[in-house]
C-alpha cells in the first residue's frame, strides 16, 4: 500500500504539495468562490466532504523498484525504460520521471480487465524476447540506439515486428500516454490547464510550439 | 439550509406532496411555496446539499482515483448500466443510481438503458442542460399524421410559462427567429470558435434553410440581478458541470429552485423516503396521500395532502401510479383510460459525422464551453417524399485536437512528445438527436414477480426503434456526409449506430395528456381525467418527443400545472 497516501485531507489542504501553477488555480477558484459568497459559504467545501484524494496513486520514489500489483520488479523496471523512451526528460519531466510505469502497474489493477493485463504482460514479453533473440540480451541491457530501434521497428510493425504487434505496443503507448498527460506533471508543465478559466473565448491566438489545454478529451 | 427543513414523521397534513426533486418536483415545490402553500417535497434518495456535497468538484485528474475513471469491481457490481451515461465517473459516481439495488427487466429481444440519478436534486445535477422550447409546428405533429394523440396544448397556452421559467432559471442563448424553434428569454449567447462561424457563414450560403445556431443552455453567461440575488454566478467554462457547480452557474434544483422554495418558510423535504403508492380514497376519489418505505430501514410512513404532484421522473412516476392499485382502479391509478405505461419514447442520438477542418492554425479558444452548436430540426414540414416521418436536429462543434487524439501518431522520443504537446488539427463534428415516434406497443409495465428491495414491482421495459427512427439516422448520416463535404472539410466520415432506447436519457411519455380521458391519462393541465387532486407533471405527461431536449418543457408544464392547481384549490374544486 505504499502508494497511497494515509491522509484523508483533500489537495487544497496541503499547498505544499502542489506545484506553483496549480496554486495559484486553486486560490483563484477559491478567491473567485470567497468574493462572491463570502468565506462561510465555502468553508464546508474544504473540509471532510470533499471528495477524497486518499486513493489517488501518489507518484512513488522511482530509484528502488519492487514487485508491483500486476507487474514484477523485473517487468516494471523494462515499463520504465519503455516510458522513459516513448516520453523522455526535456526541458520537463518524462514520463518516467513521474512513475507512469508504477501508475500503469496501478489503474490496471484497478481498472482495466484479465485480459487487458494479460496483454499488457504479453507486450512487455514481446519486448524482452525481441531483444533476447536478436541480441541474446535483456532489453534493458541494450544501448540507448538499440532500444529505441527496436521500438520504432515495434511502433510501425516493420522488419522485426508484424501489424498485430505493432497494435498491441500502441495500446502500450496509450497507457504510457494516459498516465503522463494527466499526471501533475503532465498536465501543468509540459501542457496547459486551467482549473477555472473564468468563461469561454471562442478566439485566442496560438503559435505553433504553445502548449494545448491537458484537459481535451477529459472535460474539453 | 435550515435543519428543519428535513422531516421524517408527520402528521400534518400539507397543502401539496410533490413526490420527487429533480427539475419537474423543483419547479412544483417552488411554485406551491411560492404561492403560501405548505409543500412537502419527498425524494426516494439522500440530501445532496449545494456546494457541501459536490465532493468531486474542482479535483484535478491527478488528485482523482485512478485519474477519472471508475474501479472494476465498483462498476460491475453496482454501475453496470450507469456506465453507459457519458458523464459517469469517479467525479460524478455518487449521483448515479446504484445498478445492484435498482434492478430492472427488459422483455426478451428488446434492450433500454435506463439512467438514474437518485438523490436530492435528481437528475437536475446531472443533465446536459440544453433547453429548447416546442414550437407549433411540435405540438401540431401527432395530428397531422396520426401518430400519437393530439397534444392538448398549443404555443398560446404554454409560452408565457416558459418565460416565467427561463427567466428564473437563466438560459443563454441567441435570438433567431426561427419558424420551428421559438426564442426563449435569453441571456448572451456562449461564444462560437473561429472555424465554427465560418462553417455557420458557409452553411447560411448552401442550406439556407438549415440555419446554425449556438446551443441554448441553462447556463449563466451573465447573470441578472435575480440570478445574483439566488447566490449565482456567472459559469466559469469549466465544463465539469455534472460533479456539481459550486458557481450556481448552471440550473439545477440546488442551485435555483430549492433555494427559492425554502426562503419561503412553506417547504418540508422528506429524503430517503421511497414512495410504493398513493393512498386513494374511492368515496371522495381523491388521493390522500403517499405510503413511504423508507430508503435505509425499510420502516413504513404516510404523508398527507391536499394534492399530490407526481414528479418522480417519466418511468419512476409511472410505476408509483402503476403500483397504486384498488377496486376502482385494478391496473394502475388514474387509468381508466388502459395508455398507462405505454408511448414510451426516447430520443435517437444513432448517427454522427465528423471531418478535418484545414487550416486556423493560429486560432485556438480558452475554457471548456459546456456547450455545442445545433442546426435545429430542418424537416418541421412534412414531405411524403422523404421516407420517414418527423425530424432531427444536428448538434456539434469545432475544435483542435489535443493529447487524447495525437497519441495514436507514429513515433517515439522528443519529437513524439513535442508534437504531441501541440495544438492539433481542428475537427467538426455533428450528431443527430432524432424524434421517436409514439406508438402504443412502447411500453413499461410491472413485472409480475420480481421486486426490488423495497418490495416494489421491478419495471420491464418493451421498447423498439421502429423502421421510421432507423430511416430516420440513415437520412441523418447522409445528410451530415454532404453537408460536412459540401463546406469542404476533409476525411469526412459518418455512421448510423444502432445503440438501445434509454441512453438518450430523454424517456417520455407514458401518463400522456390529452383531450380524451379515453385514450389520455392527464388533461391539458397535466391533472389526471380520473381523479382531480393528482398531476403527474414530468416526461411521462408527453404526447410527442419532438426533437428538442425536454427539460425546459418539463419546467414550464410544471409552473402551469401548479397555477392551475392553486387556483382549483382556492375554488374549493379539488
Amino acid at each position: 500500500m505504499k502508494n497511497f497516501k494515509t491522509s484523508t485531507n483533500h489537495a487544497v489542504n496541503e499547498p505544499d504539495s502542489t506545484t506553483g501553477k496549480e496554486e495559484k488555480s486553486r486560490r483563484r477558484f477559491l478567491k473567485g468562490l470567497t468574493t462572491m459568497f463570502g468565506g462561510a459559504a465555502i468553508g464546508s467545501m474544504l473540509t471532510g466532504n470533499a471528495i477524497s484524494v486518499a486513493m489517488a496513486y501518489v507518484p512513488s520514489n522511482n530509484d528502488i523498484l519492487t514487485d508491483g500489483k500486476i507487474f514484477k520488479k523485473a517487468q516494471l523496471m523494462l515499463l520504465k525504460q519503455i516510458c522513459a523512451i516513448v516520453i523522455p526528460k526535456t526541458e520537463t519531466l518524462g514520463a518516467a520521471e513521474v512513475d507512469t510505469h508504477g501508475f500503469i502497474d496501478n489503474q490496471l489493477f484497478h481498472c482495466h480487465t484479465k485480459p487487458q493485463q494479460e496483454k499488457a504482460h504479453e507486450v512487455l514479453n514481446l519486448i524482452n524476447q525481441a531483444a533476447e533473440k536478436y541480441f541474446s540480451t535483456l532489453f534493458i541491457k541494450l544501448s540507448d540506439d538499440q532500444q529505441f530501434q527496436l521500438l520504432t521497428e515495434l511502433d510501425l510493425g516493420e522488419k522485426r515486428f508484424d501489424q498485430t504487434q505493432r497494435k498491441s505496443f500502441k495500446a502500450l503507448k496509450q497507457f504510457i500516454c494516459f498516465g503522463y498527460y494527466t499526471s501533475e506533471v503532465g498536465a501543468t508543465q509540459e501542457l496547459r490547464y486551467d482549473p477555472v478559466p473564468g468563461g469561454f473565448k471562442g478566439s485566442i491566438s496560438y503559435e505553433a510550439s504553445e502548449s494545448s489545454w491537458a484537459t481535451r478529451g477529459l472535460f474539453n | 439550509m435550515k435543519e428543519q427543513v428535513y422531516i421524517n414523521k408527520t402528521s400534518e397534513v400539507y397543502d401539496a406532496i410533490v413526490i420527487g426533486s429533480g427539475i419537474s418536483g423543483g419547479w412544483a415545490a417552488k411554485e406551491f411555496c411560492e404561492r403560501g402553500h405548505k409543500t412537502l417535497m419527498i425524494e426516494r434518495g439522500g440530501v445532496v446539499e449545494h456546494r457541501k456535497d459536490y465532493i468531486g468538484e474542482n479535483t484535478p485528474m491527478w488528485a482523482q482515483e485512478h485519474r477519472g475513471r471508475v474501479e472494476n469491481i465498483l462498476v460491475d457490481q453496482q454501475h453496470n448500466i450507469q456506465k453507459q451515461c457519458y458523464a459517469f465517473g469517479n467525479t460524478t459516481k455518487h449521483f448515479f443510481g446504484n445498478d445492484r439495488d435498482l434492478p430492472y427487466t427488459t422483455k426478451a429481444g428488446t434492450e433500454f438503458s435506463w439512467i438514474r440519478g437518485n438523490m436530492l436534486g435528481g437528475k437536475s445535477l446531472l443533465w446536459h442542460r440544453q433547453t429548447y422550447r416546442l414550437g407549433e409546428y411540435d405540438f401540431n405533429a401527432n395530428k397531422l399524421d396520426g401518430h400519437g394523440n393530439d397534444w392538448p396544448i398549443r404555443t398560446k397556452d404554454i409560452e408565457k410559462w416558459y418565460s416565467h421559467v427561463e427567466i428564473h432559471a437563466g438560459i443563454s442563448g441567441s435570438y433567431e427567429n426561427l419558424p420551428n424553434l421559438p426564442d426563449s428569454e435569453f441571456l448572451p449567447p456562449f461564444e462560437m470558435t473561429a472555424p465554427e462561424k465560418d462553417i455557420q457563414a458557409k452553411f447560411a450560403k448552401l442550406y439556407p434553410d438549415r440555419p446554425m445556431i449556438m446551443g441554448r443552455t441553462a447556463h449563466l453567461t451573465k447573470p441578472t440581478a435575480l440570478h445574483v440575488s439566488q447566490g449565482r454566478v456567472q459559469c466559469q467554462a469549466r465544463n465539469e458541470c455534472h460533479a456539481g457547480c459550486s458557481y450556481g452557474a448552471y440550473f439545477s434544483t440546488q442551485s435555483s429552485t430549492l433555494p427559492a422554495a425554502a426562503k419561503t418558510g412553506n417547504l418540508h423535504i422528506a429524503p430517503n423516503s421511497v414512495v410504493h403508492s398513493l393512498i386513494y380514497d374511492q368515496v371522495t376519489n381523491r388521493v390522500k396521500g403517499v405510503r413511504i418505505i423508507d430508503n435505509d430501514d425499510l420502516s413504513e410512513r404516510e404523508y398527507f395532502a391536499k394534492v399530490v404532484f407526481v414528479c418522480a421522473s417519466t418511468i419512476g412516476s409511472t410505476q408509483i401510479l402503476m403500483n397504486s392499485v384498488s377496486k376502482k382502479f385494478p391496473n394502475g391509478l388514474a387509468n381508466s383510460s388502459g395508455v398507462l405505461g405505454h408511448y414510451l419514447m426516447d430520443h435517437n442520438y444513432n448517427s454522427r459525422t465528423s471531418g478535418d477542418i484545414e487550416g486556423y492554425e493560429d486560432e485556438y479558444y480558452s475554457g471548456r464551453r459546456p456547450s455545442g452548436i445545433i442546426i435545429p430540426n430542418f424537416y418541421y414540414k412534412a414531405d411524403p417524399k422523404r421516407g420517414f416521418l418527423r425530424g432531427y436536429a444536428l448538434g456539434g462543434s469545432a475544435y483542435r485536437e489535443g493529447w487524447d487524439a495525437q497519441q495514436h501518431q507514429d513515433g517515439l522520443g522528443v519529437e513524439y512528445k513535442n508534437k504531441i504537446k501541440q495544438a492539433g488539427k481542428w475537427r467538426f463534428g455533428l450528431s443527430a438527436q432524432g424524434e421517436m415516434l409514439p406508438r402504443f406497443e412502447n411500453q413499461m409495465r410491472l413485472h409480475p414477480t420480481l421486486k426490488d428491495k423495497w418490495g416494489i414491482p421491478q419495471i420491464e421495459f418493451d421498447v423498439r426503434y421502429s423502421e421510421n427512427e432507423k430511416a430516420m439516422m440513415d437520412d441523418a448520416t447522409e445528410q451530415s456526409i454532404k453537408m460536412l463535404t459540401d463546406i469542404g472539410l476533409k476525411n469526412v466520415s459518418g455512421e448510423s449506430t444502432h445503440r438501445p432506447p434509454g441512453i438518450a436519457i430523454h424517456e417520455i411519455g407514458t401518463a400522456r395528456m390529452g383531450r380524451d380521458p379515453k385514450t389520455s391519462v392527464l388533461n391539458a393541465f397535466n391533472q389526471s381525467h380520473d381523479i382531480p387532486n393528482l398531476f403527474v407533471t414530468d416526461g411521462a405527461s408527453f404526447c410527442s418527443s419532438a426533437v428538442q431536449n425536454p427539460s425546459l418543457t418539463f419546467m414550464a408544464l410544471t409552473a402551469r400545472a401548479v397555477d392551475f392547481a392553486v387556483k382549483e384549490l382556492a375554488a374549493k374544486r379539488i
